[in-house]
């Protein structure tokens, strides 16, 4: 952590300003964002479910880790390089860290704030750091959004929960498929992994819920973006949100949208005292036609219909029963000779 | 189950004095030949297979001036696309131009008149406007890449391969034209689903097919991504348009199961190997080289795979065995779910705003 900090205030002086605007203002705050990818991977190391109690707790603790460290390590710059120019005055000179804003948050809003102000670290070392040294940087932490990077070094995306098991990453550079190999290595011990399965994750989208062979533990554990009820990614971006002194790119999933939900969801991520989000990810209402699995073995009416047509009356026989044997009896036997 | 022989079901007679009844009973609607209930009355809905098409259809409400062109045009100025493949970009823009058209013509000069049901009726018009789009998209193409709408409008006048494919369609149009058709004979109702089955299992589900793998495998090298994603949101919509096809046909031949003879059967078997005959000759005509990841004989296995899919979807009996999909790519192109980079590209999982509920 000291050592990303120490580069990303490198950067700070070796970057090119297209603007003096923009140099002036840089090198005035030196703000730098560190923040965080594979929060999904963390999880399922530790096999926790993002839709869950420990999944929070495991968003506060990490952040609180990474904030704790951060901010030490831009004081400890400070100490070595100097503190940014328009460090006095700021939050940071009055003894104000990021937890301790949620408290002027709490006098401004009233009622309107639900947050958790819990805390697991003694915090005097970064103070008094902070009291000697003053800061480096005017802003340490962002969570980034990390589309790209995460899949160069192979890890999930930024906090996001997994998207699906299986599905095509797609941008500028071309579109890529993404297995999730937690799940393939996790399907590989109960001996679940073969092609029957590969073809099951694509017609399910990636999505192993109505998969009848996945036992339930393993799909407890491995529930994909739009499976996740929103409010478990918003509490735990709000218990981060707690640490950090920047905000979120924060991607919300409704598979079925409506008004009300969208609503509530937005509400309750500003109660929540979210500082920022990022997109909303949606479903179509139907598909492309699946080209390279069979789907016909499967019905011949699309998943999506609710509705039943009379295609839904017509067989597809797939498994071709053997031809009835003439005759049973085993080798050996002289009758037709 | 229809008897052509018997008398067609009265409304209830009106008495003197009082409105005419005109309630409709769910129970006498049919997909065709119903002279017993207004087909102006949408409601009680009996089919809701054919509304919820609709319903899905209005959600997947998309515009080709939606797609961003600039890379296209950036790319077919340039000198990168080689002639052959230029070549397989100007065939399937002279097809599908007017492809679409014949489509839209043929629902609604040929098979809405027939189809006597108000909620099928109400996923044709809805086709039908889709259809518009997809001509719209194509000259927006023709338009955005500078391109002589005279050569891509005329292809299927001047290009033999495409010519033989449109004349296979018209001519099953033109037998719904004839001012004696009807469908009140066994044979009339015959011809009916021949063109139904020509229209959404031929046209739309087979000779739509290979130039969507064309199209598409450009798109998977990132050449022409506009068009490719043009082709995206016009193959979502003719899932759509194919399964309607396939519920109204199976449906047909549930309410009318003697149309569907065995002679019959044989002849729309026929039918569709002389349009897989007709699909591979249009491959062969837009690859005489092959170009990068595709060629020509390939796609005579990949339409056989399509053809399979197609007559097992009417209930008949796959005709080509062993045929598989030769271009495994297109389960990244289009059978898993995307993530896109808003910032990058239009992202097409999305609904029409229209359709969010409150």
């Amino acid at each position: 952590m000291k050592t990303a900090v120490r580069m990303l205030d490198n950067v700070i002086d070796i970057n090119y300003y297209p603007i003096p605007e923009a140099k002036n203002a840089n090198q005035r705050h030196r703000p730098v964002g560190l923040g965080l990818m594979g929060f999904q991977d963390a999880l399922y190391i530790q096999s926790i479910s993002y839709a869950s109690y420990e999944a929070v707790q495991f968003a506060d603790e990490s952040m609180e880790l990474i904030s704790y460290h951060a901010i030490l390590s831009s004081s400890e710059l400070a100490k070595e390089r100097g503190a940014y120019e328009s460090f006095p005055g700021s939050k940071w000179d009055r003894g104000l860290l990021p937890q301790d804003t949620l408290q002027l948050l709490k006098e401004e809003r009233g009622d309107y704030l639900d947050v958790d102000m819990s805390s697991k670290l003694d915090w005097t070392p970064v103070r008094e750091s902070i009291k000697a040294h003053g800061m480096r940087n005017s802003n340490t932490m962002a969570i980034a959004p990390t589309a790209t990077i995460s899949n160069i070094s192979g890890v999930t995306q930024s906090i996001e929960p997994m998207y699906r098991h299986l599905f095509v990453k797609s941008n500028l550079s071309g579109e890529f498929t993404l297995p999730n190999f937690h799940l393939v290595e996790k399907l590989k011990q109960w001996d679940l992994w073969d092609e029957q399965m590969i073809d099951d994750l694509k017609y399910f989208d990636g999505i192993i819920a109505e998969i009848d062979r996945i036992p339930d533990e393993i799909k407890q554990l491995f529930p994909t973006a739009f499976e996740i009820d929103p409010e478990w990614i918003i509490e735990c971006a709000s218990r981060r949100q707690k640490w950090i002194d920047m905000g979120q790119s924060l991607n919300l999933y409704i598979a079925e949208p409506s008004g009300k939900k969208i609503d509530q969801m937005y509400r309750q991520a500003w109660t929540k005292g979210l500082k920022t989000l990022y997109y909303l990810r949606t479903l179509a209402a139907t598909q492309i036609e699946k080209s390279t699995t069979d789907i016909n073995k499967r019905g011949l009416q699309p998943k999506w219909m609710k509705n039943k047509s009379a295609s839904s009356e017509v067989e597809v026989e797939r498994e071709k029963k053997d031809k009835p044997v003439v005759c049973n009896l085993e080798e050996g036997c002289e009758s037709c000779q | 189950m229809l008897k052509f022989e018997e008398e067609k079901v009265e409304a209830p007679a009106e008495k003197e004095g009082e409105a005419k009844s005109t309630r409709v009973n769910v129970n006498q609607k049919r997909l065709i030949n119903c002279n017993a209930v207004d087909v102006n009355q949408l409601m009680p809905l009996k089919y809701k297979w054919a509304w919820e098409h609709y319903i899905n259809g209005c959600a997947n409400h998309w515009m080709p001036s939606e797609v961003p062109m600039a890379k296209d045009i950036e790319l077919w100025k340039s000198d990168v696309l080689s002639k052959d493949e230029r070549r397989v970009i100007m065939r399937n823009l002279g097809f599908f131009s007017t492809a679409e058209s014949l489509v839209g013509n043929n629902i609604v000069l040929a098979i809405f008149k027939h189809v006597t049901n108000p909620e099928a009726r109400q996923y044709l018009l809805r086709q039908a406007f889709e259809e518009a789009i997809h001509t719209h998209t194509f000259h927006y193409i023709v338009e955005s890449l500078a391109l002589d709408e005279g050569e891509v409008f005329n292809m299927y006048n001047e290009i033999p391969s495409i010519q033989k494919k449109d004349q296979f369609e018209m001519k099953l149009t033109e037998e719904m034209m004839k001012p004696d058709f009807s469908t009140d004979t066994i044979e009339g109702a015959q011809k009916f689903l021949e063109n139904l089955i020509g229209y959404y299992i031929i046209m739309e589900g087979l000779f739509f097919y290979s130039g969507f793998v064309m199209i598409l495998s450009f798109h998977r090298q990132n050449k022409m991504t506009g068009i490719g994603e043009q082709f995206q949101y016009i193959l979502r919509d003719e899932t759509i348009h194919l399964n309607f096809g396939i519920d109204l046909i199976n449906g047909i031949k549930q309410e009318n199961p003697d149309l569907w003879t065995p002679e019959f059967q044989k002849h729309i078997i026929n039918l569709i190997d002389q349009a897989v005959q007709l699909e591979v000759e249009y491959a062969e005509d837009c690859l005489p080289r092959g170009i990068l990841g595709l060629t020509a004989p390939m796609f005579r296995e990949y339409v056989q795979y399509i053809a399979n899919r197609r007559l097992e979807r009417i209930g008949l009996e796959p005709q080509y065995k062993g045929a598989r999909n030769p271009f495994p790519w297109m389960s990244e192109t289009i059978d898993l779910g995307k993530e896109k980079n808003f910032f990058e590209t239009r992202v097409t999982e999305y609904q029409s705003s229209s359709n969010l509920t409150w």
